[in-house]
């Protein structure tokens, strides 16, 4: 998931660099008003369980493959998204300065890929759905379901990054597409089990770290709310659209010459819809069938599987404090 | 857990490791983003770059095993995105750019992996301050890096405590079930240790600010 130094172009870099500094920034203002002197030792800790949890594997059902929590949306759930977004920052820039893990001048594209939209824009979502659902469902559900969608947001993301660093035409936009996003909906279902588990335990045992009221952790208020849920809900369904949505761009070149309107051609989006256009003619366009229809599987699987699993923790996750002293609570 | 397993061959005594962390930081993003900014064509450059950082390494005494461990780990994911160039024009061309992502990668990976080897983490963290990181951030990540210590000698103990009560891995699902009790586990206790840690530092006149000896 990291991205090294090399993938992007040094503007894209910078650019995604002040964004996510300016989100960083917000998050650190916010911490001190709400938190205050609880600060350092909050999100430091918290950041500092990420790092640790990272660390440990979850078995595939193919043997030799494993996969590990990625923390995004936990941390937003446990600690509140502002402290939730720092703590993501603080691990991407331990295992950048321990391990060399992502790149230095990418710190601020991956700090915007996983903690930006993973905290704040997973934290969003969770809100909103968990104003919707009552009780423990909506925290499970909305826990789930933010970190699916937080993840396919987040390779969306680096899609567009890519894209915009290649703006030559070198590069499909929408094969990048095809390859991330079924690559990343498994990724994305792997993420929501195990924070929908992480999630439904923590309630189990102590609820009243997650259980409070929303307002107050500082939570991302009214417009706020809105905007961050639409904007990472309409980066994870671009992923599944954009192999279909290449047709419409072409058609829309189209009516746009016919109608002579090239002049009025939104310059900032130039590089991306050009990018749509099939390079070389003579291509075997068959192909593109089971490009589209690999993207639409991925997205219909890994939706119905989130469903599931959001029905399967909400059945599961009640409450169970008689057995606490058998738990594995007391382990060690 | 032993001191050094976060940050193994930093703590080296060679040139590179005595060399100011300052310079070390400055020169390495200079070797990154020269490379970055370098056309695939100037491929001779990005030679010479790597022929230099390849020096570098070799300098401070990184053992080759670890290297070549570490850019065969990073690999796969490398070629697997270099490779939507070509894949794009049905492998007619945009060679180019994947040879050119490849090449930057690699010489900026590898100065990475010079400055985080070179440069314990505490001085790499004293050279960023004195860069102009804020102050905030700063003492978050010195926080953090203290507090690793302690969680992983916590998640240790839990695993030989849960070790000791099982026989085996057990199939898939007992496996997650296991691991997802371990990392919440984890989490509850590290934020109970949190505000215990937080009584201490008020008890010790912390007013939001930590002070150094560098």
């Amino acid at each position: 998931m990291h991205i090294t130094d090399g993938y992007l172009s040094a503007e894209v870099s910078i650019g995604a660099g002040l964004i996510a500094a300016g989100a960083l920034g917000l998050s650190l203002s916010k911490l001190n008003q709400t938190l205050s002197l609880r600060t350092v030792p909050l999100t430091g800790m918290m950041a500092a369980v990420i790092f640790a949890g990272q660390m440990i594997k979850f078995p595939l059902l193919a043997a030799p493959a494993y996969g590990h929590l990625l923390g995004g949306v936990l941390a937003a759930v446990v600690v509140g998204p502002w402290a939730g977004c720092v703590a993501l920052a603080l691990v991407l820039f331990l295992q950048m300065a321990l391990f060399a893990d992502g790149g230095w001048l990418a710190y601020g594209a991956n700090v915007l890929n996983m903690g930006v939209v993973g905290a704040l824009g997973g934290y969003a979502i969770y809100s909103f759905i968990r104003a919707r659902v009552q009780g423990r469902k909506g925290i499970v559900a909305g826990a789930v379901i933010a970190a699916w969608t937080s993840v396919i947001a987040g390779s969306t993301l680096f899609c567009i990054e890519f894209a915009l660093s290649h703006p030559d035409g070198s590069l499909d936009l929408s094969m990048l597409f095809t390859l991330m996003t079924s690559f990343h909906s498994l990724i994305g279902v792997g993420e929501a089990l195990i924070t929908g588990g992480i999630v439904s335990y923590i309630l189990a045992v102590r609820p009243d770290l997650i259980q409070e009221p929303l307002s107050r952790r500082g939570a991302v208020a009214g417009l706020g709310r809105i905007v961050g849920t639409g904007a990472v809900a309409a980066l994870a369904v671009a992923a599944f659209i954009a192999p279909f949505a290449a047709e419409g761009a072409d058609g829309l070149e189209a009516v746009a010459q016919r109608l002579q309107f090239d002049a009025l051609e939104w310059k900032p989006w130039a590089p991306l819809l050009s990018d749509y256009e099939v390079p070389i003619p003579g291509v075997d366009y068959s192909s593109g069938f089971w490009q589209k229809l690999s993207v639409s599987l991925a997205g219909v699987l890994g939706t119905s599987a989130v469903l599931c699993m959001t029905f399967a923790f909400g059945r599961f996750s009640k409450p169970r404090l008689a057995d606490q002293d058998a738990g594995p609570s007391h382990a060690g | 857990m032993p001191a050094d397993f976060l940050d193994r061959f930093s703590r080296g005594n060679t040139v590179c490791h005595r060399m100011p962390a300052r310079l070390k930081i400055v020169l390495t993003l200079s070797v990154i983003f020269v490379s970055i900014v370098l056309p695939a064509s100037y491929w001779p450059a990005q030679g010479c770059l790597a022929c230099l950082v390849f020096a570098a390494l070799s300098l401070a005494e990184i053992p080759i095993a670890y290297l070549a461990r570490r850019i065969l780990l990073i690999l796969p994911l490398v070629l697997m995105t270099a490779l939507a160039a070509p894949l794009s024009h049905g492998f007619a061309s945009g060679w180019e750019t994947a040879f050119g992502i490849v090449f930057r990668t690699l010489v900026a990976f590898l100065a990475a992996l010079w400055l985080v080897n070179t440069t314990p983490f505490d001085r790499l963290l004293a050279g960023l301050c004195r860069l102009g990181m804020p102050r905030l951030f700063a003492t978050l990540l010195a926080f953090v890096y203290r507090y690793l210590f302690v969680l992983f000698d916590e998640l240790a103990r839990m695993r030989t405590a849960q070790r000791a009560r099982t026989f085996g891995p057990g199939p898939v699902k007992t496996a997650w079930k296991s691991r997802v009790q371990l990392v919440g586990t984890l989490l509850i206790r590290a934020l109970d240790r949190a505000e215990r840690v937080h009584g201490a530092m008020c008890a010790r006149g912390w007013r939001g600010k930590m002070h150094s000896l560098n």
